[in-house]
Order: structure tokens, then C-alpha cells, then sequence
């Protein structure tokens, strides 16, 4: 029973592991030990509900799991988030490394936001959650999670206007 | 969704680093598990330990035994006065509930002495069959007919007798 548990979490965890801890980075704003950290958390906490959560949908559990703990890290003030006057260079268009570096623009962008406001912009716009279930994922109202989202669009619009060209 | 917002969306989505699940994360895994597990035994050890010991500490000092009889022997003191009158009219089926009132009975009721002890209140009533007192403390007057025929057991049969026609012979006889 308990091999039977550890291979079909084992086979899961491996399976997902690179989109969940895309995710988890895309949360913390690029800063890759603390998705490290956050997703082995999130992975932990999953083993013991996996009887639960395995025959439904365990990766919407770790979702929210990473979210709802990416979001109070604010509060927890335990992985030293700093914020900079100046983002990171921009690499020179047509450089190979180009699309790298627009990641790690955009992590920077997204490291300037609050954490809530992060984790409903990641999950709005990389998960492609609707409102309500934005809100559900981080257990708040439907109109906090909307405004968190209009917020850190804004000002992802503000950090990141010379990456993402205004059409016209 | 704005021009913007699609192209913040393809750059979330695109170019996604590569990550595989290495053997040290699985030990990080693995390790963090049992850390976890450890914390929720002893977690749950604490409160069982806790429940345990409030559960005792609650029986050790919930009320009972001993303590239970003091409270109620007040109730008895509201109504000293009308033991003693009541009891000669039914002494055969009072006897229970006497034994209670006589406790507190020689203290308030001095004049009542001859019920001072629980167990002779019950043969109280035949004795003072005798005596002059009986007229009073005996409310049937079937207690006087008796006095002279000196059978001390017949009253209770010469009033189940007659219970309506007796009372009218005392008064006649008297």
C-alpha cells in the first residue's frame, strides 16, 4: 500500500516537476532557491494528502499550495526580497540569448510587485485562471484577486514597456 | 485582454527552462517528509498527552462522593415545623422520609422529643398512645377509643374499619 503510494507520488512528482517549478519561480519572481524551497514545501505537504488529492487533481493542490504560500511570504519576511531602483540590463535585440534575458526581465518585473499581486498575475496570465478561481487559489474575495491582477498588470506595464511594444 | 496582457502571457509561457527532478531533490523530498512526519507525531503526541492530562485533572476535581449530602441537608430546614404533625397521622408510611427530618429536627424542634433519634420516630406513635399527649399528637380520635381498650396495634385497624363512621361513635362516645 505504502509502495504502491510512494511510486504513484514518485511518478507524479517527476512528471510535473519542471512545469510546477516553472511555476514556483515564476511566484518568487525568479529567484530560483527560494522556488526550490517553496515547491519541495508545496511537494511535502502533498505526500500527506495524496491519498486525497491523487485520484482528483493533485497538481491543483500544489498550485495552490505554492501560491498561497508565495503570497504570505510577504508576511513571513524570510527570502529578503529587495527592491531596486534600476532593472537589470536589457540584452541587445537579435542576441541568441535574447529570449533569456526577456525571462529574466520579466522575473525582475514580476520581483518588483507585491506577492499577492504576483501570484494573481502568475496565475491569472501563466495559469489562465479565471477571476474566481484566482481568488479561490489564494483565498480571497473575487474582487481583491481582480484587483491585485489590474494592479500588477499596471505596473508590469510600467517596468516592462520597452520589452513589450504598444501596438501602434 | 490588450495587446499587452497577450504578450505578457506568451512571455510567461515561453522558453521554459528545462528542470528535472534530480536524485537530490528526491532526498531533499524525502527528507523534508520526514521531518514533517516527525513534527506531526510529536505534535500529536503533545495533545493527546494534554487531553489525557485534562481529562484527569478534571475528574480528580469534579465534585462527588461526600460532598454531594451536605447540600441537600438544608431543604429539610425550610419545613421543621410541620414534620412533627404530619408524622402521627401516617407514622407507617412517614417512617422513610423521617429519619432525614430528625437530623435537623432537635435543634429547632426541642418540644418534639420524642422523635429524637431516627429509628424510634416510627415507634413513637404507638407509645404515646398512653400517654396524655396522645390527644394532641393523635389527629384521629379513634386513638382515644383505643386508650381504653389498652390495644396499642388495634387503632390502625379500628380505623381502617370505619374510616367515616368510627369518627361520628368517638364523638358519640365522648
Amino acid at each position: 500500500m505504502e509502495q504502491t503510494r510512494a511510486g504513484e507520488y514518485d511518478a507524479f512528482v517527476a512528471a510535473r516537476w519542471s512545469v510546477l517549478f516553472h511555476l514556483a519561480r515564476l511566484l518568487t519572481g525568479g529567484d530560483r532557491h527560494r522556488a526550490e524551497d517553496l515547491l519541495q514545501e508545496s511537494l511535502v505537504k502533498l505526500w500527506f494528502v495524496w491519498p486525497k488529492v491523487a485520484d482528483e487533481a493533485p497538481e491543483a493542490y500544489v498550485r495552490k499550495v505554492l501560491a498561497r504560500a508565495a503570497a504570505r511570504s510577504a508576511r513571513r519576511r524570510w527570502w529578503g526580497e529587495r527592491p531596486v531602483e534600476q532593472l537589470p540590463e536589457v540584452a541587445a535585440a537579435g542576441d541568441m540569448s535574447a529570449t533569456v534575458a526577456e525571462r529574466s526581465r520579466l522575473e525582475a518585473a514580476l520581483a518588483q510587485l507585491t506577492p499577492q499581486q504576483r501570484a494573481a498575475v502568475v496565475l491569472r496570465y501563466y495559469q489562465d485562471l479565471p477571476d474566481r478561481q484566482v481568488a479561490e487559489t489564494l483565498g480571497c474575495p473575487v474582487g481583491t484577486a481582480r484587483s491585485h491582477a489590474a494592479r500588477g498588470v499596471a505596473r508590469l506595464r510600467r517596468l516592462l514597456a520597452d520589452v513589450i511594444e504598444p501596438v501602434g | 485582454m490588450d495587446h499587452f496582457e497577450r504578450q505578457l502571457t506568451q512571455l510567461m509561457h515561453q522558453d521554459r527552462q528545462p528542470a528535472s527532478f534530480e536524485a537530490r531533490h528526491r532526498e531533499a523530498l524525502r527528507a523534508g517528509v520526514r521531518a514533517r512526519r516527525r513534527v506531526r507525531t510529536a505534535r500529536r503526541t503533545a495533545g493527546s498527552v494534554l487531553v489525557v492530562a485534562g481529562l484527569g485533572l478534571g475528574l480528580l476535581l469534579w465534585p462527588h462522593g461526600h460532598t454531594v449530602d451536605r447540600p441537600s441537608a438544608p431543604q429539610p430546614m425550610s419545613s421543621p415545623g410541620p414534620t412533627p404533625s404530619s408524622s402521627p397521622t401516617g407514622s407507617p408510611t412517614e417512617s422513610p422520609s423521617a429519619p432525614p427530618y430528625t437530623p435537623s429536627g432537635p435543634s429547632s424542634t426541642p418540644t418534639d422529643t420524642a422523635t429524637p433519634d431516627g429509628t424510634s420516630a416510627t415507634s413513637v406513635p404507638p407509645a404515646t398512645t398512653g400517654g396524655p399527649a396522645t390527644a394532641t399528637h393523635a389527629p384521629p380520635p379513634a386513638t382515644s377509643t383505643a386508650r381504653d381498650d389498652s390495644s396499642t396495634t388495634p387503632p390502625a385497624t379500628a380505623s381502617v374499619s370505619a374510616p367515616a363512621e368510627p369518627s361520628s361513635e368517638v364523638s358519640a362516645g365522648d
